[in-house]
């Protein structure tokens, strides 16, 4: 089954040759170009990504990301002319996964996508501690005392990274490669802001965290079983 | 200062005058010390001088008027009362001489009955008499024994004051001064006549007055003097202070509020009270800070406004270069299937594309430098890690060159407050130039550190340039050979924007060139933020087999990160030997 991309961006010529491109890798591609309808086309189209404007007549791409993250935990994939500006961490805050900048190769965009896509290789019954957390890896839940705490996958795939390797400090680097699938330098915002986006699901008091422990000067630990 | 027979001189004078000269010395010091602590202070504050003028002069001209009224006053009232004594004594005299004439005394123990009589009447008939007495002419036999009122004050009256009588046979007087019991003295005027006694003969009348009460009125009168110039003196001061007061608060006032416009608060303004001269100042001050506000925020304007341009460029330009860029891409991926000019049409086109798209970036990139809309994200790192990194980078395309990138690291912690992403473009541009111009041959990268500045030395050995060149290598789109392809790309803004990173740590790029010798690029970068560059470990020239730089592959590099400032002379540094 080919996996379906909502694109949704107001420049036609743009949302075409993305089509072809998506098309010829064998991506099932829609398209929204107003920004008042796509929550709506995001609902009957039901994707399994989102490539994402951010700058869209009728509503902007961060409440779009926003309304979407509210009744969804589908990946999002921003698409920004401004890499340097306050709308990248915006967006990322409003719950988007990642985002590439403009302009953008087509190999960029298939491997963002798929890197998107990949789920985390679950191999038999894996189960992880982090802190007061259980993981069960192939069922795709995260359990504080049997109850269940809703992660997006990008938020599952981060919290398994950490609790595979409890001994180990990631850098921000690192997370970006196993997470993210960069094997260059990226953007270390990106992960700022998921690890907050984290810590506000799945910690007890976000100002002092316990499942996700900051390493000052090199990254990100996670904290140590209860049990 | 000692004298001629010094050597004689025994050695405890000597230490004497040492000792002597010392503490004079010590005086001197402090003394000095002092006046110049007052001088300072003269010279800081207008308000001092102006009031230790007013008082200065006040007391001058109030001691002046002091001392000629209370010599005016004493002169007057002690001439009047001279005459009122002298009346008084000339009165009496004449009395008792009446008396005296109209006696009709026939023995001794009359005539000096009568005299001591007389003596006792006059004392007790004439206020402010401290002692009447009766004396004998030189030239008159001992007769009677001279009466007087008060013996103790006998002294009193001088033989001169005598012997003025004496020869004049009238009225003469003399200032004295009357013992008093409390061991001072009253002034007092001795007044003289000549009598003439029955039987006895020739006799001097003295009369001794006190001017007692009008020493207490003058006294009185130099108090409330006093007490008057004094309360003037306070009053002038307090004057002096408050007229300071007026001028100065609102000059004050405008040298504070001129400070925090400086600093930036450029809504601050002086408070115009009245309509006098200061308040014309501050209104004069307040228009000049508003027209300097009006600018400023003009020009911040304009600036947001370029701002805001770039980015919309930037948007509207990249969109659809993004959908170009895919075109060209499926284009090129298709050309095997194209005929030959279709296909190299397809290469050619998606090589520009690259071309086009690092110039737009760049271009926007030094835009933001202009607008001052570039921000430095900067963190503590070791400058050598970035050079690793980027030589990591770039090793294979200097390989391709024939190049060989040789690292030169100095074997202490380099670290800088330093934003990453920008120092690792900035030593790129650096090696992919010298790659471009090194000419096959190998180029070194040196790093060295002292207490403040990390340097960075990227040195090739290729074609070199001018001291002309190497002048204008930072100028955007600037060519040493109108004639030389760009073979990597390099869209003619790298070391310009290279530059711009470097300054906006703070630090500095310079360029060095020889023909024929190779070119040498320095990068410094300060090791705190705000500390300013005035020592540089590295030359820009470099020195050849520098002892002190260790091999490429040093094992040190794991060295725990210290702060710089315990790092005051690192093993690298060296003396710069360029001019």
């Amino acid at each position: 089954m080919n996996a379906r991309v909502l694109v949704v961006d107001d420049d036609a010529a743009l949302s075409e040759m993305i089509g072809i491109v998506l098309q010829s890798e064998n991506f099932e591609a829609s398209f929204c170009a107003d920004g008042a309808k796509a929550v709506d086309a995001f609902r009957t189209v039901e994707p399994d990504l989102v490539l994402l404007d951010l700058m869209l007549p009728g509503m902007d791409g961060i409440e779009i990301c926003r309304r979407i993250r509210a009744e969804s935990g589908v990946p999002i994939v921003m698409l920004t002319a401004k890499s340097d500006t306050t709308d990248v961490v915006k967006g990322l805050e409003a719950g988007a996964d990642d985002y590439i900048a403009k302009p953008f190769k087509p190999t960029e965009l298939v491997a963002r996508i798929r890197a998107r896509l990949r789920h985390g290789e679950t191999q038999g019954t894996e189960q992880l501690l982090i802190a007061d957390l259980a993981i069960d890896v192939p069922g795709h839940r995260v359990t504080r005392d049997s109850e269940a705490i809703n992660l997006t996958p990008l938020e599952f795939d981060l919290i398994v990274a950490l609790a595979r390797k409890p001994w180990q400090v990631f850098s921000r680097e690192v997370l970006l490669e196993q997470v993210w699938g960069y094997r260059h330098q990226a953007d270390t915002r990106l992960v700022n802001v998921h690890v907050q986006r984290l810590r506000a699901k799945v910690e007890k008091d976000p100002e002092n965290p316990e499942v996700v422990v900051t390493v000052r000067g090199v990254g990100y630990r996670a904290g140590t079983p209860v049990r | 200062m000692t004298d001629a027979a010094g050597g004689a001189d025994p050695p405890p004078r000597a230490d004497a005058f040492a000792g002597v000269r010392r503490r004079a010395e010590r005086w001197r010091r402090l003394l000095r010390v002092r006046a110049r602590l007052a001088l300072l202070a003269w010279r800081r504050s207008l308000r001092l001088r102006v009031a230790s003028t007013t008082v200065a002069v006040g007391v001058i001209a109030l001691a002046l008027l002091g001392l000629l009224l209370s010599a005016q006053i004493r002169d007057g009232l002690f001439d009047d009362r001279r005459d009122q004594v002298l009346a008084d004594a000339a009165t009496r005299a004449d009395l008792a001489q009446q008396q005296f004439d109209a006696s009709t005394v026939s023995s001794t123990q009359e005539v000096q009955q009568l005299a001591t009589d007389m003596v006792a009447g006059l004392q007790e008939t004439s206020a402010g008499s401290s002692g009447v007495f009766l004396m004998r002419s030189p030239n008159t036999p001992a007769l009677i024994l001279d009466p007087s009122t008060n013996d103790s004050l006998r002294p009193l009256i001088s033989p001169e004051l005598r012997e003025r009588v004496q020869a004049d046979h009238f009225q003469a007087w003399q200032s004295v001064a009357i013992p008093r019991s409390d061991g001072g003295v009253t002034p007092g005027i001795a007044v003289g006549s000549a009598v003439t006694l029955p039987l006895a003969g020739e006799y001097e009348l003295y009369l001794i007055y006190s001017l007692g009460a009008e020493q207490q009125n003058l006294d009185l009168l130099q108090g409330v003097l006093t007490v008057g110039a004094v309360s003037l003196l306070v009053l002038l001061l307090a004057m002096a202070w408050y007229l300071t007061r007026q001028v100065l608060d609102p000059v004050q006032q405008a040298a504070r509020t001129a400070e925090r416009l400086a600093h930036g608060h450029l809504t601050e303004r002086m408070q115009v009270r009245g309509d006098d001269e200061l308040a014309l100042l501050g209104r004069s001050f307040n228009e000049m800070a508003e027209s300097l506000q009006h600018q400023i925020e003009r020009l911040a304007n304009l600036s947001l406004m370029q701002q805001r341009f770039v980015s919309d460029v930037s948007h509207e330009l990249r969109t659809p270069l993004t959908t170009v860029r895919m075109a060209s891409e499926v284009l090129y991926h298709a050309r095997d299937e194209f005929t030959p000019v279709q296909a190299r049409s397809a290469e050619l086109l998606q090589t520009q594309l690259d071309r086009f798209e690092a110039l737009l970036a760049d271009l926007l990139e030094i835009s933001r430098f202009d607008a001052g809309a570039a921000t430095l994200e900067a963190e503590e790192a070791d400058v050598r890690e970035v050079v690793r990194r980027v030589v990591d980078l770039t090793a294979p395309l200097a390989a391709n060159r024939g190049s060989e990138l040789v690292m030169h690291l100095a074997s202490s912690s380099c670290t800088a407050d330093i934003d990453q992403r920008r120092v690792e473009r900035v030593l790129r541009n650096l090696i992919v130039n010298a790659i471009e111009h090194g000419e096959g041959g190998p180029i070194d990268v040196l790093v060295g550190v002292d207490a403040r500045v990390v340097d960075v030395v990227v040195r090739d050995h290729g074609i070199g340039m001018t001291a002309m060149e190497a002048e204008h290598v930072f100028d955007r789109f600037w060519r040493a050979d109108p004639a030389r392809a760009r073979t990597l790309g390099g869209t003619g803004l790298g070391l310009a924007i290279s530059l711009e990173d470097a300054r906006l740590h703070g630090g500095d790029l310079e360029a060095w060139g020889s023909p024929g010798e190779g070119a040498a690029f320095r990068l410094s970068l300060p090791r705190r933020a705000g500390q300013s560059i005035t020592t540089h470990p590295l030359a820009l020239r470099p020195v050849r087999s520098d002892p002190n730089l260790e091999p490429p592959d040093d094992t040190s590099a794991a060295n725990p990160a210290a702060l710089p400032d315990l790092h005051p002379e690192s093993p690298t540094s060296h003396e710069e030997v360029n001019g």
